[in-house]
């Protein structure tokens, strides 16, 4: 018997607004506990939400970035269940009119494109933080209407495999956006799944919920096991319960939760103190004009057009700053193969060392392409290059500059160079000698001799060629 | 300043009068139990603001329905669950006032957040009518009719969801306004059914009840439920011209019906063109009514856990059984019931039945008069089918009380202004007629209450008395 697994993603995504989604409190994480709040995220009695714009347009611009259709009209709803650290113990969330539905977001997987249909994107607000702490339980309301956005996928992706690489990509979307710093550890970013399997061809089966995957990697372990587990019970003849598990990471099963009796009856009903959202034509121009050229359309481009190997532009696109200057850079007359090696590989390292923002560094891309300018001239060669680069790093000076105060250019100069040779040579009378004999070895000991001597600035292939006539 | 407000204000200040006035309101306190706390001495007694002093309600006294949240003041919504709850802010209706100079002055009794019609549906005191201390005062609102009918203030604030200022207002011959939805912040109102009520004005002079008004509408911030007037066109007058009266109302009291016909000829005796209305949609309104309204406080209530504030039970074993076991000992029986209804009609699978069904009836009937209100200016109803009843179980039980609230949840319906306006005494209570307007029209409902005020000079209850003022 043949089975076909099915898979479908719920994603959470804190938004980065300055406030919460409800009201005027900051949204931000690693504050004092319970400090960043009022009436409103407290759930004091009288009090009445009022919709954060911010949080909604940033939704939008996810939305449309995800294919969707954008909403003319968004209603929010009350989604009710208890739970200690849901200060209404309602969630204003949106049910029959979320503000983005039916849309599709291409990913790759196993060296090949796919498009994963986008069911809907809804706003809503986050819970408080219980913490456990010996016979105690507190709660910590800073988190309480943080603005999040969910993310529902159609269940068409089959394994842990392809829901880790979308994740990845979604993940790389939402931070080229700027909307959210996608951390799975912090829990900006969550992921829920469904899964299930049954027979080929007899559509989907029983679906079990997955929760607590805090990675992209637990989420490929954690469907993959739970597709095994399936699979199994279904091949032993046995069926599969609709329930809730949990990824137990350190056990590396997983585990059930709740079963289907105990599922909330979350009574849905409109939001009455909030009115529907209407967005207007220049709400939704804001939108396009902010719309981003996706990550992976990007990187394609970088590929045919530029060509660039695939490796190369899949670390440019990673980060939305480095692919910005990169294109800058390029714009400013750079050589794009060489520009992306010299990103991806120095520069990298020295922000890395130097703890500074690729956007934000002294090495704009203005610098950049013109100590590009002057290795591709020949003026210096790729050591001194590097050098150049760390002094502009901690200088903040023009790449001329530092190669002008230095005396960093190349030399070229075939008497200067040959007057140099001469000076080794004589110095080194008898090595001179063994190479005349025959000695090869001793040939690149006088070259990097007289290397020295220009301070690593003579012209390396120039330098060699006098030194052979010299000795021949 | 209104004459009527220029006689209260400052009283609180000058130490003769205030003793003068605090030895009344206690005369009247023991015998009717209007408010759950008075402290005319209180911290929220003093100006707030600087303009206080020159605004149109300087120095003005006036109380506080206890469902609605003033600083320096408990809110209790006359439940035990908010036994010693105090808001950190004051709610946007208060906040205005107080800007405009007045002070509040205490917090009245109430029907547990809002659900009854008696006001002995409060945890904590029976409130009685000043007419008659045998009879309610009427509810939700009924602290605030009964310190306004005793002449305790000049005004208080009630709330409203389905006739909680308006019947008050008439078992104690006061005049009651509901505004309309979105013409007053419900910001600070511990909501029972949101998409229904709002706080209105109950007063012994339609003047002041104008005043008050105008100083507490407008948009909120806040609360995005509300909305600026439409723009009138200039030709449209304040003053109505014609009132609707719908055929064939039945089940009234005599005495009520009576009152009804004599303020319906004193309508048209001013001058007022009579038209039949059919309203059949009429008969919907109730459960309509109670579906929302059960089906939203089930969710405005779910955040009484005593987890951040209010009452918490002891020894809870975990936060779930904190959750249970604070909530059964904190509510009452009346807020229980309407907590499960509305957690039932709200169900998956039911709402079909039940929660949309009300819906679509409840476009229906808003669609119908403000259909009506096309055709006419006004439109005139009873306010309650009878006067004000008995306490205890000589009086209606409560489901007698829900059948009865016909009349005054249409406007919550439909989000009309409606006003509850006295007409004078029958057997010794108070009577008197509601009026409707279209939405944000309730300048007709003042112009009109001004035309009736001649036929009908308000009742006076007995050893009601104005000598502190003087």
């Amino acid at each position: 018997m043949k089975y076909t697994s099915y898979v479908g993603l719920e994603i959470h995504i804190h938004l980065l607004a300055k406030s919460k989604a409800f009201c005027s409190c900051a949204a931000r994480f690693g504050d004092e506990p319970n400090t960043n709040v009022c009436p409103v995220c407290l759930g004091h009695p009288g009090v009445l939400p009022a919709l954060n714009e911010e949080a909604l347009f940033m939704g939008y611009r996810v939305a449309r970035a995800l294919g969707c259709e954008l909403s003319r009209r968004t209603v929010f709803e009350r989604k009710n269940y208890f739970y200690p650290d849901m200060p209404k113990n309602y969630q204003i969330s949106q049910f029959a009119a979320p503000l983005g539905l039916r849309g599709g977001f291409e990913f790759e997987v196993k060296g090949e494109t796919r498009r994963l249909a986008i069911r809907e994107c809804h706003l809503e607000e986050d819970a408080g933080k219980l913490i456990h702490a010996g016979s105690v339980t507190l709660i910590d309301y800073n988190r309480a209407g943080f603005p999040l956005l969910e993310i529902v996928t159609e269940p068409d992706l089959k394994d842990g495999e392809e829901a880790e690489a979308y994740l990845r990509s979604f993940r790389r979307l939402v931070r080229h956006l700027g909307v959210c710093d996608g951390n799975m550890e912090e829990g900006s970013l969550r992921c829920d799944a469904n899964v299930s399997v049954n027979e080929e061809g007899r559509g989907l089966g029983v679906k079990v919920e997955l929760k607590n995957m805090n990675s992209s990697r637990f989420v490929r372990m954690g469907l993959d096991y739970e597709i095994r587990r399936q699979t199994a019970r279904l091949a032993e003849g046995k069926s599969i319960q609709q329930e809730t598990r949990l990824w137990n990471e350190n056990r590396d099963v997983t585990e059930t939760m709740r079963k289907k009796e105990s599922a909330s009856d979350y009574r849905f009903f409109p939001e009455p103190d909030l009115p529907p959202f209407e967005p207007d034509e220049a709400f939704l121009a804001r939108v396009a004009g902010l719309a981003i050229e996706p990550p992976l359309g990007r990187k394609r481009r970088f590929v045919e057009a530029l060509g660039l190997s695939e490796e190369q532009a899949e670390l440019l696109v990673e980060e939305k700053s480095v692919a910005d200057y990169f294109e800058s850079a390029l714009a400013q007359g750079a050589e794009a193969r060489t520009a992306a090696s010299w990103i991806s590989g120095e520069l990298r390292a020295q922000l890395l060392r130097s703890g500074q923002d690729i956007a934000a560094s002294p090495l704009d891309p203005r610098r950049f392409a013109s100590l590009l300018g002057a290795l591709a001239e020949g003026r210096i060669q790729g050591t001194i290059a590097k050098q150049v680069l760390k002094a502009v790093l901690d200088e903040d000076k023009d790449p001329e500059t530092i190669i002008a105060e230095r005396g960093l250019e190349q030399i070229t100069d075939k008497g200067a160079l040959g007057a140099m040779v001469d000076e080794v040579l004589s110095r080194e009378a008898a090595t001179a000698e063994r190479v005349r004999s025959g000695d090869k070895k001793a040939l690149a000991f006088l070259v990097g001799e007289a290397m020295k001597a220009s301070s690593g600035r003579a012209a390396a292939g120039t330098l060699k060629e006098i030194v052979m006539e010299r000795l021949s | 300043m209104l004459d009527e407000l220029r006689l209260w204000s400052g009283i609180l200040s000058d130490p003769k009068k205030r003793a003068a006035y605090e030895d009344y309101a206690e005369t009247w306190e023991s015998r009717i139990g209007a408010f759950l706390q008075f402290s005319p001495d209180g911290p929220a007694a003093s100006p707030t603001t600087e303009q206080g002093p020159a605004g149109a309600l300087a120095l003005v006294p006036f109380a506080v329905k206890d469902n609605i949240a003033v600083e320096g003041f408990r809110m209790t919504c006359g439940s035990r669950i908010l036994e010693n709850y105090r808001p950190p802010y004051t709610a946007t209706c208060v906040a205005r006032l107080q800007a405009e100079g007045a002070l509040v002055v205490g917090k009245t009794n109430l029907d547990e957040f809002g659900m009854g019609s008696s006001c002995d549906n409060s945890a904590f005191a029976r409130t009685s009518n000043p007419y008659d201390p045998g009879r309610v005062a009427g509810g939700s609102s009924g602290g605030s009719a009964a310190a306004v009918a005793a002449g305790l203030v000049p005004f208080a604030l009630g709330t409203d969801t389905g006739g909680s200022v308006r019947q008050p207002a008439n078992f104690c011959g006061v005049y009651g306004l509901k505004p309309s939805y979105g013409a007053v912040s419900r910001f600070g109102l511990a909501a029972y059914a949101s998409s229904l009520e709002g706080p209105g004005v109950l007063s012994r002079s339609i003047d002041v009840a104008e005043e008050a008004f105008r100083a507490m509408r407008g948009i909120d911030p806040l609360d995005q439920t509300t909305a600026a007037p439409p723009a009138l066109p200039e030709a449209e007058a304040a003053e109505p011209r014609s009132v609707g009266v719908v055929r064939g109302l039945g089940g009234l009291d005599p005495a009520v019906e009576a009152a009804y016909r004599g303020a319906l000829a004193a309508l048209a005796d001013a001058g007022l063109r009579l038209v039949e209305l059919d309203l059949p949609l009429l008969d919907y309104v109730l459960p309509a009514y109670y579906t929302i309204a059960t089906a939203e406080a089930s969710a405005n209530l779910a955040r009484y856990t005593g987890i951040a504030y209010g009452r918490r039970c002891a020894g809870a074993e975990n936060p779930d059984d904190l959750v249970r076991r604070s909530r059964g000992e904190g509510f009452g029986d009346e807020v229980k019931l309407r907590v499960l209804v509305g957690t039932f009609v709200l169900r998956s699978g039911f709402q079909d039945r039940y929660y949309l069904k009300a819906q679509t009836l409840r476009r229906a009937i808003r669609d119908e008069l403000a259909g009506a209100l096309r055709e006419v200016d006004l439109i005139a109803m009873p306010v309650f089918p009878t006067q004000a009843f008995a306490h205890g179980d000589s009086g209606m039980d409560q489901f007698q009380q829900k059948m009865a609230d016909k009349f005054t949840c249409t406007a919550n319906l439909a989000g009309l202004p409606a006003l509850a306006v006295p007409t004078g005494l029958s057997g010794g209570l108070p009577t008197g007629i509601q009026l409707m307007a279209a939405s944000f029209r309730e300048d007709r409902l003042f112009s009109c209450a001004r035309m009736l005020a001649p036929a009908f000079p308000l009742p006076e209850p007995p050893s009601f008395s104005r000598e502190f003022l003087k």
